[in-house]
Parts: structure tokens; C-alpha cells; sequence
């Protein structure tokens, strides 16, 4: 199959499913798809089409968070990242919020605090997944649904519970850490 | 103390640590041990064990997996032993002093004697700094 096939497949296949097609270069396309669908999209990418899947990028963009899990299709020597863009918790009061101008704060209708941000894990597919989304869960706070184990992969074991360093709202929670260079 | 400093430093032994370097310092190490720079000629010697070790060698900026490890091995050095901070990170984190997983230096952990700054520093600098360390014990003992 060609290139033009492959994308006509994927894109009839999973057409309600996608929200943007980004196709960038040759070699790159970029497919925003919503959180629901991803388990059906990655399992025919990795069955149907022979997709290596190579990782997952976690990221705390401005207004969502967002994972990206990149595929790499050998035969037509194409990368193609599966975006998905989840809500992100926030708190109406928080300096954050409101330091950015009216384009950049979320929507001001109450915070949501206890909100978890979750997507179903791919780790049930294939077990490449398991530990990048180990990862993404303590460093960024996301709950992958279906995962065989959930437990830390990076951080100390006496991290607190509930602190996700990458965070953009991350603050500093050690007393005794020093960060100054003493001179 | 320092008498059994004196005759230890007529051959020290080194134990290398890396405690989450970028493997720029501990290659700057292996230069040093390398007939270029022939650090053997001082007598040391890379030793396989911490238990075997005078002199602990640490890179890396200590982040909070290994500053346990860190302490750990630091028990486990026959004593009186010696503590060489290797590069920017084991001296004061470098670019990582702000990492919330880097809370504090090396220092502040266990006991520094010699201070090797540089990232990396030249096998020369290591060199250096040695012979600096193995002077300075001298002097103490007299």
C-alpha cells in the first residue's frame, strides 16, 4: 500500500473519530482524535496496518493536556503521532489562570480540583506501552484506565502522593531542598 | 588519622560513582586512567568494590533515588576515606539546581574534600586536583 492508501484508509475508518489531520511532511502526520477513540485506532494501526509503536509524549499545554503516541509505519517510512488533547484540572482563583489575558485562561465557570484526568491505557495492546504511560501517569497526573500496574516508575518512593512535577502549576513541596548555590 | 591517610595515599584506591551524571565527567575519569594522562602513576588504582576503596569519586548531580545510594555506599568505605565531587553537577547541580528532583548538592550529603569544577573538567584538572588532595593529606600529617 502506498502512503495515499494508507491515510484514505485511516481516515475513512475513523472518520468521526478525528478531529484534525495535520499532514506535515512526507515523512510526519499528525492526527488529533478524541480520547475515546484511541484504543480502537492505535489497535488498528498496530494489527491492521503493521505500526511500530514507538512512544508517548505527555505534555502540559496551555489549555489541555496533551498525549501524543507516535506510530512509525516502516513500509511507507511514515511517523504518525495519534494526538489526544484531555481537560485539565484547574482552579478559578490561581494566579495562573488569570496572569495569561482572556485568550489563555480556561473556561471561569468553578474550578474542578478533585478532577482526574483519565484515558483508557494501551498497555492491554501492547506492552510497550506500559511503562512510557507509567511514566506520563506521576510526572504529568493522568489515569490510564486498564492498566496492568500503576505504579511508580521515575520517582522516589517517598514522593507525595498527588505532586506531578511537570505540571505547569508545579510548586516546590520540599522544605529542606536548597537552591541556591551558596555563594 | 591522618598517618594512616599518608600511607594509604602511597597508592589510593579509587571507587568511581555516578550519581545520575550525563557520562561526560566519568568518561573525563576513564581519560585520566588511560596511558595519555596515566593516572596510575600516582598509584591508583580503579577498585571493583566501594569496600576495596580510599578515595570516592562522585559525578552526577545526587538526585533523590541515588543521594540514598550515596549514603549507603559513603557507610560502606572502609574509613578514613576520602570524597572527590567530580564536574559542575556534583559541585552545586550546574543546570539542574532548580529540578524537583535534585533538592541538594552532593555536599549536603556526605563529606566533600576536593572540589573538581568543569563541565566536564580535563583529565588535567582531575589530575590536578588530585595531586592537591594527596598534598594536602601530607601536610596534615606532619
Amino acid at each position: 500500500m502506498t502512503r495515499e492508501d494508507v491515510l484514505k484508509d485511516f481516515k475513512g475508518k475513523f472518520a468521526g473519530d478525528i478531529l484534525e489531520f495535520t499532514d506535515k511532511s512526507p515523512q510526519r502526520v499528525y492526527v488529533e482524535i478524541k480520547p475515546g477513540s484511541i484504543k480502537k485506532a492505535a489497535l488498528f494501526l498496530f494489527k491492521d496496518l503493521g505500526a511500530r509503536f514507538n512512544i508517548a509524549t505527555g505534555l502540559d499545554a496551555r489549555r489541555h493536556l496533551e498525549i501524543l503516541y507516535h506510530f512509525t509505519l516502516e513500509d511507507i517510512n511514515l511517523l504518525l503521532s495519534l494526538r489526544v488533547k484531555l481537560p485539565k484540572p484547574f482552579k478559578t482563583s490561581s494566579p495562573a489562570a488569570t496572569g495569561g489575558g482572556p485568550m489563555d485562561s480556561p473556561p471561569t465557570t468553578g474550578g474542578n480540583d478533585g478532577f482526574v484526568p483519565e484515558i483508557d491505557s494501551l498497555a492491554p495492546l501492547f506492552e510497550a506501552a506500559n511503562w512510557v504511560e507509567r511514566e506520563i501517569h506521576e510526572l504529568l497526573g493522568i489515569n490510564f484506565r486498564g492498566h496492568p500496574d500503576m505504579r511508580k516508575l521515575l520517582l522516589s518512593d517517598d514522593w507525595p502522593e498527588g505532586v506531578y512535577p511537570l505540571r505547569r502549576d508545579y510548586k516546590e513541596w520540599d522544605p529542606k531542598a536548597i537552591r541556591d548555590r551558596g555563594v | 588519622m591522618s598517618v594512616k591517610l599518608t600511607a594509604l595515599l602511597k597508592s589510593p584506591w579509587v571507587f568511581h560513582l555516578s550519581t545520575g551524571s550525563c557520562n561526560n565527567c566519568d568518561i573525563e575519569i576513564l581519560d585520566c586512567l588511560t596511558p595519555r594522562f596515566d593516572i596510575e602513576r600516582f598509584g591508583m588504582l580503579l577498585a571493583g568494590s566501594i569496600r576495596h576503596a580510599d578515595v570516592l569519586l562522585v559525578t552526577g548531580s545526587a538526585n533523590r533515588k541515588s543521594m540514598e545510594r550515596v549514603k549507603r555506599l559513603y557507610e560502606q568505605v572502609p574509613k578514613p576515606c576520602l570524597v572527590v565531587a567530580i564536574g559542575e553537577c556534583a559541585l552545586s547541580r550546574g543546570m539542574f539546581i532548580n529540578s524537583y528532583n535534585c533538592p541538594v548538592p552532593v555536599d549536603k550529603i556526605i563529606p566533600v574534600d576536593v572540589y573538581i569544577p568543569g563541565c566536564p573538567p580535563r583529565p588535567e584538572a582531575i589530575i590536578a586536583g588530585i595531586v592537591k588532595l594527596i598534598g594536602k593529606v601530607k601536610a596534615q600529617a606532619q
